[in-house]
């Protein structure tokens, strides 16, 4: 079987989105209303593993006012200024709601600083890197983010090793020797 | 090697080829299938029952 591409492949439209939402968020790096950005999530995911089923985009955001009342505020506005309707607590860009959260603990702080900067067919788009987004799919918890783990690790973008460094560094290795014992271990 | 075992072989393989897809070409894909997901929640809500009416103390007027 060959990895012919879908029916719809090539559709430019998708493409002009996702680059949309990579300069925004580089215009508000630059005009100062967000000190840095990263995204992560699903859409982060598929930089390593096979598409994967996803409603929105997720974006962790280190806000130029850390700890403001509404740290978000500021990134509406700029949004809402050039047309970017808001939809719920997301951003609409173009076919993609885009979820802006805030860095919420010292492990995201650090995802968004150590993030790499990927080409998005020529547009600069900050990403989580693997190890990063497993540890903080790992400190969520839930099933689909167990099977985010799965994926990283199944990819070979994240290691058993450097998950558990990571996780043990934020203090969550109870988190992740639960996780092998559930699903890394064939001797449970 | 059973045919079991080829056609579980030639899905990793399959899996492993979707994985090795260029990331752009990912979020097209994520795209439609988000596409397809919102048109059977489309279909699925056209399709539902009107929901019975709730009473003033919270208990339904009937089951699902």
């Amino acid at each position: 079987m060959s990895a012919a591409p879908l029916p719809g492949a090539g559709d430019p439209a998708t493409i002009r989105t996702v680059k949309e939402v990579a300069e925004l968020l580089n215009g508000m790096c630059v005009a100062g209303v967000i000190k840095d950005y990263a995204l992560f999530g699903a859409a982060a995911q598929m930089r390593y593993t096979e598409a994967v089923a996803t409603l929105d985009a997720d974006v962790l955001v280190a806000t130029a006012t850390p700890g403001g009342l509404d740290p978000l505020a500021a990134i509406h506005a700029y949004g809402r200024d050039r047309g970017y309707a808001a939809e719920g607590e997301a951003m609409r860009v173009g076919a993609w709601p885009v979820q802006f959260i805030p860095v919420f603990s010292p492990l995201t702080e650090e995802a968004v600083d150590c993030a790499e900067t990927a080409d998005f067919e020529g547009v600069p788009f900050r990403v989580v890197g693997a190890v990063y987004l497993a540890v903080i799919a790992l400190s969520v918890g839930r099933a689909k983010d167990f099977a985010r783990v799965l994926g990283l690790m199944e990819s070979g973008a994240a290691t058993h090793a450097d998950i558990g460094a990571l996780a043990a560094r934020h203090g969550l290795s109870d988190a992740w020797n639960r996780f092998v014992g559930r699903f890394l271990d064939d001797r449970a | 090697m059973t045919e079991r075992e080829r056609i579980l072989r030639r899905q990793a393989e399959w899996q492993k080829s979707r994985q090795a897809v260029p990331w752009p070409e990912k979020i097209r894909q994520a795209e439609r299938m988000r596409a397809s997901i919102e048109a059977f929640r489309r279909m699925r809500t056209a399709h539902q029952p009107p929901v019975a009416p709730v009473l003033p103390h919270g208990e339904p007027t009937a089951k699902d």
